[in-house]
């Protein structure tokens, strides 16, 4: 990981990050990539749930949930 | 992802030449297995494979056999250069990138998107303060129109199945000759007795699923499982198992059916598994009879009590099901849309709660159906005294052998009585019935029926159609407890008369001196056993059989052993 990224669970409220890299085994990887979280793409950490997990991702326009554990595993780098 | 293709024949979706090239060399390979061909799309299917999709790997193949995996590996190769490993990122890149290039083409969006009415919405449902206030009120709006609203209804139904239908069964059968004979009894306690068991079940499940498709349709449910998640994570279980557990606290059976709302067939049966352990309100009744007979002083205390212990209970078990056989499937990510909110229209909410009810009807009347008549025939069959075949006391049927025989298995509980554990058996039932059976078993002289006053059919339909009126006045009137309001006082039953000495001096008896101890033991086992027919009807509907069989007998064995623990627990500590 270089100096400039960091994993998707570290981002600050309303922050934009571009995704790099997607970690984990190939079926979740599949499906984050399904769901649109592609390197290259815009993503921004929109809310997080009262209980502070899981995550709300505004991603090409819509929203996505996801947890922390599972966030830990997509770096981004902040923009 | 081929549909962009079919619809838009004018913007084929072309990937990069090398993938384009590898796409045509599979689908030639795949193109010879005929089994692969009339199944899949070849193209789409090769898609697939490159993304490394493991379940369609598996299955191309054992159909194609070695070909199949020589070319997958050939291509891989020849694209690796270009790829490295992100074949599957590059896929799915080109295919976002066409439908960029389309949208564009086609759209025209502002540049910073307006904050919409969805945005406002989900800004206090999912607030931090607000989000789980929010959610626990919506639970109770549902959990109150599962039970409260439906109750008119469904006392309605039952009171036309036994009273009407069964005097029109009854007198067709007269005038056939056949009046007072064990056909009637069969027709009236056994076959109308178990259609009435399915029907009974309509208006909670048509609720149910009312319910169920304004969360799903309006995009609330996914909210509540964003709001939940974190909870539900930590016992293993998903943001969406909390509303079944919720319902579960009213009925089982609509529990069961509610984890539909669960993406992962992991978390929904997991779920399902736990939801019988949520005290249903069919068990209430007897926690109410033994406890203001045992406890009187402490009667609310010790049902609150049990209510706590299926849940602590269900979340131990929840934790030995993931150790065990849940092992092999670790929880789902959770990878969910939040949809933006949306009105749900009549037509889709009506035909979700028509189509769901429906399957439960087609699915649950056969066991429901087959369990009504084997309790009728056990009670009817005669194998002592003078009783002829469906006039015959209850000691003297093979129901009491039956229960004698099961009788042992729970003396180490401390209530090894046919008696008690003939109450158990019908509780398969349904679990309310277990304190009319005690009434029965216990010989204790049931109230008076009612003298019967012979009516005309025409009267009948008159009081049917009334009793439905009433019963929609009363579901009206039981709306604003909805909310909270209650407007009646709750209604007071006591126990018939002699029901309390008979149920005190037969624990006593079976437990050696030690009554409170098993009367404790037999309504923890009451709490987890085993739960009714209809439950495990909905169990084998949504599971299958080999779960329904899990649930059954490892929930008896669960009951035995914490009641056991009770029971001998309790001698020990001097109770």
């Amino acid at each position: 990981m270089s100096v400039s990224e960091v994993t998707l669970d570290r981002l600050a409220r309303n922050q934009n990050a571009v995704v790099r890299r997607i970690g984990g085994d190939r079926e979740f990887r599949r499906r984050l990539l399904a769901m649109g979280l592609v390197p290259g793409e815009q993503v921004t950490l929109t809310a997080v749930a009262p209980l502070g997990d899981p995550l709300e991702l505004t991603v090409k326009g819509y929203r996505l949930s996801l947890r922390k554990e599972e966030a830990r595993l997509v770096i981004v780098e902040p923009v | 992802m081929t549909a962009v293709t079919l619809a838009a024949p004018g913007a084929a979706l072309r990937y990069a030449p090398p993938i384009e090239a590898e796409l045509d060399h599979l689908a030639a390979t795949l193109g010879a297995v005929p089994a692969l061909a009339e199944r899949y799309p070849l193209r789409w299917l090769a898609v697939q494979l490159l993304e490394g999709d493991e379940q369609l790997l598996a299955e191309a193949e054992s159909l194609g056999g070695p070909a199949v995996t020589a070319a997958l590996a050939a291509s891989r190769e020849r694209l690796a250069p270009h790829y490295g490993e992100d074949l599957d990122v590059a896929l799915v890149d080109q295919r976002y990138r066409f439908v960029h290039a389309l949208a564009g083409q086609a759209l025209t969006r502002p540049a910073a998107p307006p904050l919409t009415l969805s945005d406002r919405i989900d800004q206090v449902v999912t607030h931090r303060w607000l989000g789980i206030p929010i959610f626990l009120a919506l639970m109770w709006v549902v959990f109150k129109i599962t039970t409260d609203v439906t109750a008119p209804f469904v006392d309605w139904i039952d009171a036309t199945l036994s009273g009407p239908v069964s005097g029109w069964v009854a007198a067709l059968l007269s005038a056939a000759g056949l009046g007072g004979s064990w056909v009637e009894a069969l027709l009236v306690d056994g076959v109308i007795a178990g259609v009435g068991g399915v029907l009974v079940f309509v208006p909670v499940l048509l609720a149910l699923y009312f319910a169920l498709a304004l969360l799903e349709d309006s995009g609330y449910m996914a909210r509540a499982a964003f709001v939940m998640d974190r909870l539900m994570h930590a016992l293993g279980l998903h943001g969406k198992s909390f509303l079944p557990m919720i319902v579960g606290f009213g009925c089982s059976v609509p529990a069961i059916y509610a984890t539909r709302t669960l993406d992962s067939r992991r978390d929904r049966i997991l779920t399902g598994l736990l939801v019988p352990f949520m005290s249903c309100s069919a068990r209430l009744p007897v926690y109410v009879l033994i406890a203001a007979i045992f406890f009187p002083a402490h009667a609310g205390l010790v049902i609150f009590a049990l209510y706590l212990t299926g849940i602590a209970v269900a979340i131990v078990i929840g934790m030995l099901l993931r150790r065990t056989l849940f092992r092999k499937q670790p929880p789902a990510p959770f990878v969910l849309e939040l949809p933006p909110y949306r009105l749900p229209t009549l037509r889709g909410v009506w035909r979700q709660m028509w189509e769901r009810t429906a399957a439960f009807v087609r699915k649950a009347t056969t066991i429901i159906l087959a369990t009504s008549i084997v309790v009728w025939l056990l009670l009817a069959v005669p194998v002592r005294g003078e009783g002829r075949f469906a006039d015959t006391p209850v000691e003297q049927s093979a129901f009491a052998a039956v229960a004698g025989a099961a009788a042992p298995i729970f003396a180490p509980l401390g209530f090894g009585a046919w008696e008690t554990s003939g109450a158990l058996l019908t509780g398969f039932v349904a679990k309310e019935v277990v304190v009319s059976t005690l009434g029965q078993t216990y010989a204790v002289a049931a109230a008076e029926e009612e003298a019967v006053t012979p009516t005309t059919f025409g009267e009948d339909l008159l009081g049917i159609a009334g009793g439905l009126v009433s019963a929609t006045g009363e579901a009206l009137r039981a709306l604003p407890g909805v909310v909270g309001i209650t407007l009646e006082a709750p209604e007071e039953e006591t126990a018939p008369e002699g029901l309390a000495a008979a149920v005190q001096a037969g624990f006593e008896a079976s437990s050696g001196g030690h009554g409170a101890l098993a009367a404790l033991a037999f309504l923890v086992f009451v709490l987890l056993y085993t739960p009714c027919m209809t439950a495990v009807a909905a169990a084998r509907h949504e599971f299958g059989s080999r779960w329904m069989w899990v649930s059954i007998v490892g929930q008896f064995v669960v009951a035995w052993l914490v009641a056991l623990l009770v029971f001998q627990g309790g001698r020990l500590l001097g109770g």
